[in-house]
């Protein structure tokens, strides 16, 4: 007689039949421990490359945007391509927080953690792009909509790139909120095992006086799940408006209606490759093999395939309508500039269709799914791939565009502006480490929560009490 | 008294207390002075002294210093200076014996801009670049400041004093083309005054075969006036008349003149050109041939033949074709015909002017009534000059060490002579071998006269003081002749005399053209003797075809024979044939590359290689026992087995830091591959020798793509040519083009509404608008060095151009089409910011720094630009211009510019900054910059209009001028219209109206609505050919 359904395939969110204590030591000992050699080796480096970044903007700001390759023709370069790309990343933190907390999937609690702090970290590398292209950078802050005594002069609300603004500003914001409030009980339970006067005091400021009352459990589980509702629009809109840049343009390669959906779905498949590459590494490094389990891994790889396949939807669609449309133009970019392997960025295309198109369909099979190896090395080819396909959007439609006279010379980035790139990767990873060493990079409280829905566990503690005789149940009763 | 104490210990006054208050200050001051805390890193002083100081220099250095910049007004106002208004004053550019009437612009004494004096018959208010460009060369900061003797400064007086003694024996003066009757005169006193001396004019580039022939022919050693305006049909053999050739301003608007059409009346001049290397002439003729240097000769024969009615019987069949074309359009004209030739065998010339005799162009195409003062130097005179002996050379505007095809031996001609004095502005190749370097005024600061042609006068006026201790040299020799009077005065008492009482002196120097007979038309034909002409058709017949590579040296529009390259301006104008700036290249053909560099360019791939890095293959070239390398340029139109090479280059780098690039001269001087046959210098060489290097060397190119048409499709949205049969066939080709490509949004009538979700608005007032005929545009660049002029465009060097960072706000585009890829159809398209109705620049700028005025004007407010470049980005045209570095040095950045190329440094020193136009602000580095319209002239016009009380007027009807655009005023064929296109009388309506079947837009399908607009090229090519075709 069972109380609760139980599937016999479904396998269980954690392994090795935690306790609830159990759970808190793996995931909070890290903190309180000593961080280990590799930790120290991977911060500095980190630290070193964001050093590098920054005096790669240092240049780009003293002496102009010309320390960067970008031309006449070719206004935007590397530094869209990883806007584009670094804000793909942080989609995934906020489709496994809210959309998979909206639609119940238990799985989630595993990495939504980890996940949602990479989405913030990735959105802030992303700011960083818009921000400091800029020429005048020193400037930046005509982008804000505030009243002023220049007219008043407002901003332009029909420029995209304001879109941009208000809708990276949003998102990071609601991201913020959502990841910090998740927190909460966590920090609470770090500052209530904190042995040091300092930990307990600065545990305690983060955490906001958590007592884990249970009028704090219900207002904690409804501002969850009104950020939830907030930001999974935010999850399409974000991406969406980042496709506007592009879309409602009039330039041959980025004037398409079919912007929003592939944008969408090539920011899901490219965040989900991202937080595959950190989750493969983070539960081998800090052994929460239990928690972080192949079964996540499966999930992520089937997400792959699925947003793989979209986006290579999208780009055969785009190639078919370069082809259908019979515009010159986009018949150009999309069948020369692009599908050209022998024109001169064609090596871009066809890394793009091989990295995101073509690899990803090897998770078809389960026993790839559930390869480390092939997940980790998948994982890095899709955000190669996913870069390759912001360079090929902005680059090979800007080179060659409408009137051949202004077709570009060969662009290739200068130091500084590869600099400026590791130097985005250098915060990313420097953030990471931070957040990996100073908060429980698993959430605590919620893998609690669904400790006890996995069957096996449920199995193993019920099977006792299934076995009694209703006896048994009034002789203990009695007693 | 009570006692009040304060511790116990005071009250019992113990021991301890005692000493306690002996050591109450136990611890020593650090000031006292046993020295151990005075010894210490920072004592207490130094402390505070750092403290104080490092307090400072970090307020200082927070403070965000902005680099000063001095400006002093004026003490007094001079009478005629009004702050903020510009003067005029009409004058002349004078370069060896190029002289061209001009205005120059001057606001606060300084003059900033040049224009085209619309009183002059012969150029009509037309400019070139290197007109355009002269401004700069008076704030050139290799002009000689000083006089010197022998390197060390002098004053005039020691050098009078000096020369006095110094000047005997065999005198000469060796000048360029001298065409200033009062000058003229001074030299005649001079003459005069030391008996064994003489006068030699001396040019870089000869012409002396054409002045030869017509002493044969016509017994006048003289260039007749070509008028292109009257030819119906015009060929040319190797003459680069619309960009080099004799007097190409004047060419350029005559020529245009036989290339415009209206609707009603579809005329025009046909044009066919035989060249060797492509040049700005061929690329804009009807139709062009390709031959051999060494095959001039053979074509001439044949074209005479021809004429004759015998068929040419040439090797290459393609110009038997070319011929037999040729001479049936000269002999159809009826006279209204006219052959040139660039070639400096007199041989040749003569049969040219049989040619010209046969088909009846003397009197009508050709005048010898009004000869061309321009080119007048005889090569046999120099050459006859280098091997006399010579106690005193006088050298005037000439650089024969630098341009002479013997150059060492005119070196050592120089050094062997005794007194060696120089006239000129800078210490040139020539110059610097000179013992008395006398520095001239720049035109600008110059009084003068030129007699351009026959009874056409045009004066010089100084519009400045002279900046440096220079004198002009006719003050020189008048002092050198002994006269009291100076050159001004001497100037004066000529015109006086000649004028009359009827010409007042103010007047024509106010004018600054006078033309005494006003019509340019002569009276009758000038007689023509035959004499020569069987000997020269047997001289001919025998001179060989080589079988080898030959070389064509030539002059490049805006460098002409070394003058411009040490203009910044000029060097970095766009080549017009190769769209190049700052370099000396090899011209090859795409049929040679195959050979020579393994470049096939109908191969994609490798035409994209080929065009997308700059770094091009190097060669190195020999002949005549020399050798230079240089990298290699594929310029179709190019004869198969010829190469070109541009002169001008490897100059000295005394003549300006342009010439120079990463501390080398830049290219070669290809003078020296000149030779001197028959006394004549030839720019041909029959047999170079070209082997490919392993270098690379880059080239600044901007434009790499040539081509319009795409396998995916043919842009005829971007470039509509036609064929004059064609528009005969039916008028209405380029509208019904047009129909179809906006046949899905609504087609031409409804377009403007129905391509859009959007309301079509009225817009009353003014609202700007240009129109350009493709038919008169030759592509020259005056447009281009007149907008950087007037719109303080920054010069980006080398290293920039490079990297595809040119800042022109105005280009010209120059494409190939037709299916010969080797000898293609050329078109070129001025290309500025089309001012779109629909600007799709103004729509995504986040800040709205870019927006549309009331007038049509899309506008770029610098100051609120934040520089994403968006903007950039969505312009169809790629027009706007975005500051990648500090260029101007107009942030407040400091010292953040000084790894820019040197061209960039030069035009920032004070000197150079004088030419900058006050009425515009200079960039500062992160904005984007483009083509306003010129809006300071705008404004300016409009307000001359409001204080005449009437409405604005832009010629047509009323053929007043409020106001011409920059590129609109430079331009020598008028191809260029602006004005109000609300205003249905003024000329840009008209000229809209008056091609309505040619007119069309840019990109127009893309609902932009551009406000230049464009009249589509239309080649004068053969009736039966069209036929052909259709079947």
């Amino acid at each position: 007689m069972s109380l609760k359904y139980e599937s016999q395939l479904r396998e269980p969110l954690v392994y090795g039949n935690k306790t609830y204590h159990q759970v808190t030591e793996d995931i909070i000992r890290p903190i309180e421990a000593k961080p280990s050699k590799l930790w120290y080796i991977g911060f500095y480096i980190s630290v070193a490359l964001l050093l590098f970044g920054v005096y790669s903007i240092y240049r780009d700001v003293t002496y102009g945007i010309g320390q960067w390759n970008l031309n006449k023709t070719i206004g935007w370069g590397w530094d869209i391509t990883n806007f584009v790309w670094w804000v793909g990343i942080g989609h995934a933190g906020t489709l496994i927080s809210a959309i998979l907390l909206l639609f119940r999937q238990g799985w989630r609690t595993g990495v939504n953690r980890a996940a949602e702090a990479m989405t913030i970290f990735a959105v802030m590398c992303a700011g960083q792009f818009p921000i400091w292209h800029m020429g005048r950078v020193w400037m930046a802050f005509f982008v804000m909509p505030y009243p002023n005594s220049r007219g008043p002069l407002w901003v332009n609300f029909n420029s995209p790139l304001l879109w941009d603004v208000f809708a990276i500003s949003t998102y990071f914001t609601v991201s913020l909120l959502f990841w910090y409030s998740g927190l909460i009980p966590d920090l609470a339970t770090v500052r209530d095992r904190a042995k040091t006067k300092l930990r307990k005091h600065l545990y305690g400021i983060s955490s906001f006086g958590w007592t884990g009352s249970t009028k704090h459990w219900q207002r904690h589980e409804s501002l969850s799940l009104v950020l939830a509702g907030l930001s999974t629009p935010l999850v399409l809109s974000v991406h969406t408006i980042v496709s506007f840049d592009f879309a409602t343009s009039v330039i041959p390669g980025w004037h398409t209606t079919i912007f929003p959906p592939y944008f969408v779905a090539g920011a899901v498949f490219s965040g989900f490759a991202m937080v595959q590459s950190l989750m493969v590494v983070v539960r081998k490094v800090f052994g929460m093999e239990d928690y972080i389990t192949m079964g996540h891994i499966e999930a992520m790889n089937k997400v792959i395939v699925l947003t793989g396949s979209i986006v290579g939807i999208a780009y055969l669609t785009e190639l078919f309508m370069g082809w259908y449309s019979q515009s010159k133009y986009e018949g150009y970019t999309f069948w020369y500039s692009r599908a050209n392997l022998f024109s001169p960025y064609g090596w871009s295309y066809w890394g793009m269709m091989a990295c995101n198109v073509v690899s990803p369909q090897i998770f078809w099979s389960r026993k790839m799914r559930r390869n480390l190896y092939v997940t980790f090395f998948m994982s890095v080819l899709v955000n190669i791939g996913m870069w390759f396909e912001r360079f090929v959007i902005i680059v090979t439609s800007l080179y060659r565009d409408y009137l051949p006279s202004s077709w570009s010379v060969y662009y290739s980035p200068s130091v500084w502006e590869i600099g400026f790139y590791a130097g985005s990767f250098g915060l990313f990873f420097t953030c990471f480490f931070l957040f990996a060493k100073y908060m429980p990079v698993i959430a605590v409280a919620e893998i609690k929560y669904v400790l006890k829905i996995s069957g096996e566990s449920y199995k193993d503690d019920m099977s006792a009490i299934e076995n009694k005789e209703a006896g048994e149940f009034a002789h203990e009763f009695a007693h | 008294m009570s006692k009040h104490w304060q511790s116990f210990g005071e009250l019992n006054n113990t021991e301890a207390y005692q000493k306690s208050l002996q050591n109450e200050f136990k611890e020593e001051l650090p000031f006292e002075a046993d020295g151990a805390l005075m010894d210490t890193q920072t004592p207490r002083r130094d402390f505070l002294k750092y403290l104080g100081f490092t307090t400072a220099a970090a307020a200082l250095a927070a403070s965000c210093e902005v680099p000063v910049k001095k400006s002093i007004p004026f003490a007094n106002r001079p009478e005629d200076i009004v702050p903020g208004v510009a003067n005029y004053y009409a004058t002349t550019y004078v370069q060896d014996g190029d002289a061209v009437s001009v205005v120059a612009k001057v606001r606060d004494g300084r003059p900033i801009k040049i224009e085209g004096n619309d009183l002059s018959p012969i150029t009509g208010g037309g400019t070139s670049a290197r007109v355009q460009a002269s401004v700069l060369d008076l704030y050139d900061g290799a002009r000689l400041r000083f006089p010197t003797i022998a390197g060390n400064e002098a004053t005039f007086e020691a050098i009078d004093k000096e020369l006095a003694t110094a000047i005997g024996g065999n005198v000469v003066i060796l000048s360029s083309t001298i065409n200033s009757p009062s000058s003229l005169e001074v030299i005649k006193q001079f003459l005069a005054k030391y008996p064994n001396s003489k006068h030699v004019q001396y040019d870089a580039i000869s012409y002396s075969g054409i002045l030869a022939a017509n002493k044969i022919c016509y017994g006048k050693q003289a260039i007749p006036s070509y008028k292109f305006d009257n030819a119906k049909a015009i060929v040319s053999i190797g003459a680069d008349f619309l960009g080099t050739w004799i007097s190409p301003v004047e060419y350029a608007r005559a020529y245009a003149k036989g290339k415009k059409l209206n609707a009603k009346n579809p005329v025009m001049s046909r044009h066919i050109a035989f060249e060797t290397v492509a040049s700005l002439t061929g690329s804009n003729a009807d139709e062009r041939f390709l031959h051999r240097p060494s095959e001039t000769s053979a074509v001439v024969l044949g074209l005479l033949n021809a004429i004759n009615g015998t068929a040419p019987n040439l090797t290459d069949k393609k110009l038997n074709v070319g011929i037999e074309k040729a001479a049936k359009a000269l002999k159809a004209a009826n006279g209204n015909a006219l052959v040139v030739c660039g070639s400096n065998d007199m041989n040749v010339q003569i049969v040219v002017n049989a040619i010209n005799e046969a088909i009846g162009a003397n009197g009508k195409t050709i005048d010898f009534g009004t000869v061309n003062n321009t080119r007048q130097a005889v090569d046999s005179d120099f050459t006859a000059l280098l091997d006399s002996k010579v106690d005193t050379l006088i050298l005037l505007n000439s650089n024969p060490a630098y341009t002479w095809a013997e150059n060492k031996k005119v070196e050592n001609w120089v050094k062997g002579i005794k007194t060696t004095i120089s006239f000129n502005a800078k210490a040139d190749e020539t110059s610097m071998l000179c013992k008395y370097q006398i520095p001239l005024h720049h035109y600008l600061e110059s009084w003068g006269d030129a007699e351009i042609a026959t009874n056409h006068f045009s004066f010089l006026q100084p519009t400045i003081n002279p900046l440096f201790k220079t004198r002009q040299w006719q003050d020189s020799l008048l002092k050198w002749t002994g006269s009291v009077v100076d050159y001004l005065g001497t100037l004066k008492t000529f015109w006086s005399a000649k004028l009359g009482i009827t010409n007042s002196w103010d007047k024509v120097l106010q004018d600054g053209v006078w033309t005494p007979i006003p019509t340019m038309v002569s009276g009758s034909p000038a007689t023509f003797s035959a004499a020569g002409v069987e000997a020269a058709k047997t001289a001919l017949a025998a001179a060989p075809v080589s079988k080898n590579i030959e070389l064509q040296l030539y002059q490049k529009v805006a460098i002409g024979a070394g003058e411009g390259t040490s203009n910044p301006w000029l060097m970095e104008m766009p080549d017009p044939v190769t769209r190049a700036t700052w370099d000396n290249y090899l011209i090859v053909s795409p049929a040679m590359a195959k050979d020579l560099l393994k470049i096939d360019l109908a191969n994609n791939g490798q035409a994209d290689a080929y065009e997308v890095h700059p770094k091009k293959k190097v060669v190195e070239i020999t002949a005549g026992g020399k050798t230079v390398k240089l990298p290699v340029l594929i310029i179709p139109g190019t004869h198969p087995n010829t190469v070109g090479i541009a002169v001008g280059y490897g100059r000295h780098k005394n003549v300006g830091r342009a010439v120079i690039d990463e501390d080398k001269s830049v290219g070669a001087n290809a003078f020296q591959f000149a030779t001197v046959t028959n006394g004549a210098v030839n720019f041909t060489v029959a047999d170079v020798k070209l082997s490919l290097t392993s270098d690379l060397y880059p080239v600044g190119l901007t434009q790499t793509h040539n081509i319009y048409n795409t396998d995916q499709g043919n842009r005829t949205e971007v470039m509509k040519e036609l064929t004059l049969a064609e528009l005969k066939h039916n008028p209405n080709e380029v509208l019904e083009d047009r129909e179809k490509e906006l046949a899905p949004y609504g087609g031409l009538e409804k377009f403007r509404q129905d391509g859009s979700i959007y309301k079509a608005y009225d817009k009353p007032g003014i609202k700007w608008g240009m129109s350009i005929d493709l038919n008169a545009c030759n592509g020259c660049g005056a447009c281009v060095v007149a907008c950087s002029a007037e719109n303080n465009v920054s010069v980006v060097g080398k290293a920039e151009v490079l990297r595809f960072h040119d800042m022109q706000w105005l280009r010209i585009d120059r494409y190939y089409s037709g299916e010969d890829a080797d000898n293609p159809k050329v078109v070129f398209q001025p290309l500025m910011c089309q001012h779109c109705d629909n600007a799709p620049c103004e729509n995504v700028c986040p800040v709205a720094a870019t927006n549309h005025s009331s007038e049509g004007l899309n506008q770029m407010t610098y100051n609120r630009c934040i520089g994403t470049r968006y903007c950039a980005n969505n312009c169809p045209y790629k027009v706007r211009r975005f500051n990648w570095a500090d260029y101007m040095q107009a942030d407040s950045f400091a010292n953040n510019s000084s790894d820019l190329n040197d061209a960039v440094q030069y035009m920032n020193e004070d000197l150079t900054r004088m030419v900058l136009n006050p009425d515009v602000t200079v960039r500062s580095r992160g904005v984007i910059e483009k083509c306003s319209f010129c809006v300071q002239r705008l404004q300016e016009g409009k307000l001359k209009a409001k204080k005449a009380s009437r409405p604005l007027e832009t010629g047509g009807e009323s053929k007043n001028w409020d106001l011409k655009v920059a590129c609109q005023q430079s331009c020598p064929t008028e191809a260029i219209v602006f004005g109000n296109v609300n205003d249905s009388k003024s000329a840009v309506s008209a000229h809209r109206e008056e091609n309505a079947n040619r007119l069309f837009y840019s990109l127009e399908q893309l609902h932009i609505m551009p406000n230049v607009s464009y009249m589509a090229k239309v080649r004068n090519i053969e009736e039966e050919e069209h036929k052909a075709k259709e079947a």
